[in-house]
């Protein structure tokens, strides 16, 4: 095994103990096992340890020939979700006033969630890319834009198919659902700049300023339902929400972000074979070539 | 719904995960393949 995936799998691990080992031991009368520290920090280190461990893999990831890691996070994705999905359909309690409509929040939760950590995985990329020039930013950058606005088409899907039996309506202009259309369409439009730019500099610079610009509307989406009055509920805790609900959203919160991250790895090397052919120096032409003999 | 609680539903569950999972499994597979046409595409110009 190469050391260098031990961080990543030992930030994995903690998060999967506090998300996953430690609430299944409380659900089962296990005490102890979470020193004491109280469910809202468990959850924020689970949250924390998972997303450092999947971002660790990206960093890693040299934009090589080896799609390995990409294939081990996205089979640890599917497990996860598969998990979660049958918990969540299967296993869990309906919601006291939203019946079984609420188990939609298993899947749109994270892909909420995802959705904007893909979009400010692309704006890191971005600064980054300004400051270095590295060419693997520039691909990570398209990489997880192209991902962010999956997730963000899938978010707005499924807040459609809650809305409906919960407002009566499949879409109103509500301030949160406004301002996540606003960010999918603004990180679509970067994606059809992307590619209607030839010049891979001009493409790279542009698009990473614009990038940092329609980054403004995350803060935006995320508090817009604390900002207006907003249809939209607001972000809940654990401690708002049961802990019977607390297995199948981690579970599926690990699946859709051990396959966010594969995918924008795999998606960031398709843009690095087309910058590598981009950027190799034109083959001498016959003439020159004549000239040189 | 009946006083104020939703009946029902699951059609609208199923269709949520129906379509996450359909989304999911799509764009990876056709990452999968672009890849592969990116990685032959880089070999050919070699």
């Amino acid at each position: 095994m190469n050391k260098r995936v031990v961080p990543g799998i030992v930030l994995l691990a903690i998060g999967a103990y506090f998300g996953f080992v430690v609430t299944l031991a409380t659900f089962n009368g296990v005490a102890g096992l979470g020193f004491g520290i109280p469910t809202g920090i468990q959850a924020a280190i689970a949250a924390t340890c998972a997303v450092l461990g999947a971002l660790y893999f990206l960093t890693i990831d040299d934009v090589g020939d080896s799609t390995a890691p990409a294939a081990w996070l996205a089979g640890a994705g599917v497990v996860c979700f598969a998990i979660g999905s049958y918990i969540g359909l299967f296993v869990a309690p309906p919601e006291q006033y939203m019946g079984e409509v609420q188990r939609i929040m298993y899947v749109h939760v994270p892909s909420a969630w995802c959705a904007l950590l893909a979009m400010t995985i692309a704006f890191a990329s971005a600064i980054l890319f300004l400051l270095r020039t590295d060419w693997k930013w520039d691909a990570r950058m398209e990489g997880s834009i192209e991902v962010g606005v999956v997730l963000a088409f899938l978010l707005c899907c499924q807040g459609a198919i809650w809305a409906k039996p919960t407002w009566g309506v499949w879409w109103d202009w509500d301030p949160r659902l406004t301002t996540t259309a606003v960010l999918l369409f603004a990180f679509l439009g970067i994606l059809a700049l992307r590619r209607f730019v030839d010049d891979p500099v001009k493409r790279g610079i542009w698009s990473a300023v614009a990038t940092i610009i329609a980054y403004v509307d995350v803060p935006i989406v995320y508090f817009s339902v604390r900002w207006w009055n907003s249809l939209h509920q607001q972000q809940s805790n654990p401690g708002t929400v049961s802990r019977q609900f607390w297995l199948p959203l981690r579970a599926n919160a690990f699946g859709i972000l051990f396959l966010m991250v594969a995918f924008i790895m795999l998606r960031a090397r398709i843009s690095a074979l087309r910058l590598k052919t981009e950027l190799a120096p034109p083959p001498l032409a016959e003439a020159q070539l004549g000239e040189a003999v | 719904m009946s006083q104020g609680l939703v009946t029902g539903g699951w059609n609208f569950v199923i269709a949520a995960y129906g379509i996450t999972a359909a989304v999911l499994i799509i764009y990876g597979v056709t990452l999968v393949t672009r890849l592969r046409e990116a990685k032959s595409r880089a070999a050919e110009e070699r």
